[in-house]
């Protein structure tokens, strides 16, 4: 659908369209269904964080001014709530190498004596390992080292996507990916096993 | 890059190669709830009902306070309006016992 077709809907949803405010949910559902998944703190469910998030953009649809793609403007507020819901759940679990899956612990030691990259079809054990390291991480770190390092978004969509400057995001991926590297080096060392 | 730089990066690169399922659709029912719920004014729970209820006993009791307020000022300038006429008729009185009374 494109941006003018996008915005006709935002026109007539406002003007109490309802089948064009469901066209809309339609169409913008797959993007903010990914945001949440790459973002979702533990103890919300999916479904109620997009169903949030699509009430907090239709709430704002009169402030939409047209200046940015519909798309960008809703990933935004995504991303926001995704993270005010992550900063509300404060708990953030300590990881473990008990706590590892046997994959997951497969990884660690692969990592840990070879120099070589790790097998494509170990990256579904890393991924879980790295959703594991995330968990123990801040909610704006554990968004940057999503949106760089997993996503492979440039510091230029980083920054539109979150509103925050391009220094900041820098600093931000820099100090997460410290912080992340001190749980892995806990979770690697021998003594801790 | 250090040794454990260098391993934190081959976890994310091998990482990030792991597909995303990717959502189709909004499930059953999902676009007409959203909507009946912004209609219905409930996107932020029972708060902005209270909220809506304070606004308007606001502007109730604002509308009563000018409504009460103006009734009390017609009634003021019709008191007055009695009382004048009277204060009058008692200056013409004591006017003419005084000019009766200097003959």
């Amino acid at each position: 659908m494109s941006e003018p077709d996008l915005r006709d809907l935002v026109r007539a949803a406002l003007a109490n369209d309802d089948e064009a405010a469901r066209q809309l949910v339609q169409h913008l559902y797959p993007l903010v269904a990914k945001i949440v998944r790459s973002h979702r703190p533990r103890r919300t469910s999916e479904e109620d964080l997009c169903q949030m998030i699509f009430i907090k953009v239709f709430r704002n649809l009169s402030s939409f001014s047209g200046q940015v793609p519909l798309e960008h403007w809703v990933s935004r507020i995504a991303v926001n709530s995704c993270l005010n819901q992550i900063a509300s759940e404060k708990v953030r679990p300590e990881i473990r190498y008990a706590d590892l899956s046997e994959d997951e612990a497969a990884i660690i030691d692969h990592l840990a004596s070879s120099s070589e990259d790790l097998n494509p079809d170990q990256r579904f054990a890393a991924r879980e390992l790295v959703e594991h390291l995330l968990d123990t991480l801040k909610p704006a770190d554990r968004l940057v080292i999503d949106l760089l390092y997993l996503q492979g978004r440039s510091v230029n969509e980083v920054r539109e996507l979150t509103g925050w400057s391009a220094p900041l995001v820098k600093v931000r991926a820099f100090r997460a990916r410290q912080k992340m590297k001190q749980h892995f080096e806990k979770l690697s060392r021998k003594e801790n096993r | 890059m250090n040794d454990a730089d260098s391993r934190l990066q081959r976890l994310l690169k091998t990482a990030a190669q792991a597909p995303a399922d990717e959502p189709v659709s909004a499930p059953f029912g999902f676009d007409t709830r959203v909507v009946a719920v912004w209609r219905a004014g409930h996107g932020n729970g029972g708060l902005n009902g209270v909220v809506r209820l304070i606004r308007r006993v606001v502007v109730l009791a604002a509308f009563l306070i000018l409504v009460s307020g103006a009734a009390a000022f017609h009634e003021y300038q019709a008191t007055r309006d009695i009382v004048e006429p009277g204060n009058n008729e008692f200056a013409i009185a004591d006017s003419a016992i005084q000019s009766e009374f200097d003959q």
